[in-house]
């Protein structure tokens, strides 16, 4: 089944949102690869499911353009679009079993029975859940509704599958699970996936590339390495990943707590290097996490592998900070 | 554990009121059994004299019929009318909208008595006194407020997302509408059809002004048989109307436990 001869690639020309004097979205511009995984990613307000819910249709463009394959859709009512949208608690039609759920927008564009049968089973299978076709949603986990929303979504092979923060409702370790599987599918399906979330390790873990959004504006894009390797402006270095921040010669640098090598006083050996005393320690497994007293800074966060040895320095202990010369990363003013 | 006397107080209380709601209209069931030409009640012997009379009497029984036309057609456009206007306005949800809410509600803010006037100076130019389609339509415009509440506070737990998705996924409007927000609202829209039913059921005001001879409904009749003269069918009549309301509403009970069941079964199954 292809998707109406459109390819999945998106191209937002100075998208705006304004309701009233407020901003919501703020002259975006953005290419979105066919094929790719794109992650909006932002804390609440920052306009990410408001740029979804334009995409989708549901919501009006104060200006700019919005163009599929090269062509503007902001003309284009939602049912219209061909979009998939995996909506946040899956808005599952609740007195639909779960292989009508994935048939209704096969049935509702008046397909042959026959064809919306082989292509249900084939997206049972594609999420897994062949022998729970017959169920209502709410007899379902969370993630076997999460996984329903998702074959609902794709069954009518969309160019572009929105997710609005789909694994919300997940608990952790699921998250984790369900984040493998949403990656191993996308990259079965090769449909374009536009996904909103609040959470940097969904982010970091599925996309091809990140955006992250602050006050309705772009702060930065790239691939999750280049967001975490080389974040621009503050707010990027500590939204994604955590980060210390150093003042020198009127500029700011982001250190990442992993980067920082930890030594008694007095063995540090690095060009750069500041002392500072043990302020707590937290153990967590694979880590231990430091909060170093540093005169003329904020405390600093530093990561410790916990398998290194070297045993756990004491709170108030005196301890040297170094790092390598690329670990600090300049920020733009 | 025994409940405490405060709880037992409000008890008894909640029964005295219960009691002093239902009976007088219980009353009809005694009286309706007397074997006296007048209403009384029944000094030991019991007869159904009366009831044998009201089947038998083409009048009665031509009112009956009447009343159960005019209750469906005006049930079947109230719930049609009050469950659209419910949608839209849900739709809609903007300031204007809740303007037209209220207008929408005034029929059951406005004495029956004033309506009435209206809908006479309103229908006798247009030919529709003493008419099904005048009385339907009366009717109609008195019950769909009902629906418009009861539908209304259906689509209050109603999830917009349901609605969203189903456009997401390439349904129409009108698609919509029929495969997702309906089946999402049928309690309420079985609600004001009850409503709507009885509401034209027992409808007498505005049907005392709009009806002469042609159109004779049931609770018309008991009212004349009440001023005219002082014979019993009037009660055996009222006891039939009782049960037919207690009827229906029993068939929404009924309705919304079987929904409730069938989905247990479903969910039971496996």
């Amino acid at each position: 089944m292809t998707a109406l001869g459109t390819s999945g690639t998106l191209h937002l020309k100075s998208l705006t949102k304004r309701y009233g004097a407020f901003t919501a979205v703020d002259n975006v511009d953005l290419q979105i690869q066919r094929g790719e995984f794109l992650t909006l990613l932002g804390p609440s307000g920052s306009g990410k499911t408001t740029i979804l819910m334009m995409l989708a249709g549901f919501q009006d463009i104060t200006s700019g353009d919005i163009l599929l394959d090269g062509r503007s859709i902001v003309q284009t009512p939602a049912e219209k679009r061909n979009f998939g949208m995996v909506f946040q608690g899956y808005a599952l039609f609740p007195h639909m079993s779960v292989r009508e759920n994935i048939a209704y927008p096969l049935s509702v564009r008046k397909r042959p029975k026959a064809e919306i049968d082989a292509r249900v089973g084939e997206m049972l299978e594609l999420v897994r859940l062949t022998d729970f076709a017959h169920r209502l949603p709410n007899e379902m986990s969370g993630g076997q509704q999460q996984r329903v929303a998702l074959a609902r979504a794709l069954c009518f092979a969309p160019p572009v599958l929105l997710l609005d923060e789909p694994l919300g409702a997940l608990d952790k370790k699921l998250r984790v699970e369900v984040q493998a599987q949403l990656k191993d599918i996308h990259q079965r399906v090769g449909t374009t996936f536009v996904y909103v979330t609040h959470d940097q390790e969904e982010a970091l873990s599925m996309s091809d590339r990140i955006v992250i959004l602050q006050q309705g504006r772009i702060e930065q894009l790239g691939t999750p390495s280049d967001l975490y390797q080389r974040p621009r402006t503050a707010f990027a270095a500590s939204f994604l990943g955590k980060s210390n921040f150093l003042h020198r010669d009127g500029a700011t640098y982001a250190l990442r707590p992993e980067k920082i090598d930890l030594s008694p006083a007095g063995k540090g050996s690095n060009a750069n290097l500041v002392s500072g005393t043990v302020l707590s320690v937290t153990y967590f497994g694979s880590q231990l996490k430091y909060q170093i007293a540093v005169p003329g800074m904020e405390a600093v966060e530093v990561d410790v592998d916990a398998w290194r040895g070297g045993g756990t320095m004491a709170v108030g202990a005196d301890v040297d900070l170094s790092w390598a010369d690329a670990a600090a990363v300049r920020l733009d003013e | 554990m025994k409940p405490s006397a405060p709880v037992r107080l409000n008890a008894a209380l909640a029964w005295v009121l219960l009691v002093f709601l239902v009976a007088p209209a219980l009353v009809a069931i005694p009286v309706s059994l007397t074997p006296e030409r007048f209403l009384s009640f029944p000094s030991g012997e019991l007869s159904l004299r009366h009831y044998e009379k009201l089947f038998g009497s083409p009048e009665w029984m031509s009112s009956f019929w009447q009343s159960a036309v005019i209750g469906t057609a005006s049930t079947a456009l109230a719930t049609a009318i009050g469950t659209l206007c419910a949608i839209g306005l849900w739709r809609v949800s903007s300031k204007a909208g809740e303007m037209v809410r209220a207008v929408l509600l005034l029929p059951l803010v406005i004495p029956p008595i004033i309506a009435a006037m209206a809908f006479y100076r309103l229908f006798v130019p247009l030919g529709l006194i003493d008419s099904y389609p005048g009385l339907i339509l009366a009717h109609t415009v008195l019950s769909a407020p009902l629906v418009l509440i009861t539908v209304s506070a259906s689509l209050a737990g109603f999830d917009a997302r349901l609605e969203q998705a189903s456009r997401n996924l390439g349904a129409s409007n009108w698609t919509t509408m029929r495969r997702v927000i309906l089946p999402g609202i049928r309690p309420g829209v079985l609600a004001g059809a009850v409503f709507a039913f009885i509401s034209s059921w027992d409808e007498i005001v505005v049907t005392l002004f709009l009806s002469k001879f042609t159109v004779y409904t049931l609770p018309r009749r008991m009212w004349n048989g009440i001023r005219e003269n002082t014979d019993p069918t009037v009660a055996a009549a009222a006891v039939v109307l009782m049960a037919v309301t207690l009827a229906a509403f029993a068939i929404w009970v009924l309705a919304q436990r079987q929904g409730r069941s069938t989905h247990q079964e479903t969910a039971s199954e496996r």
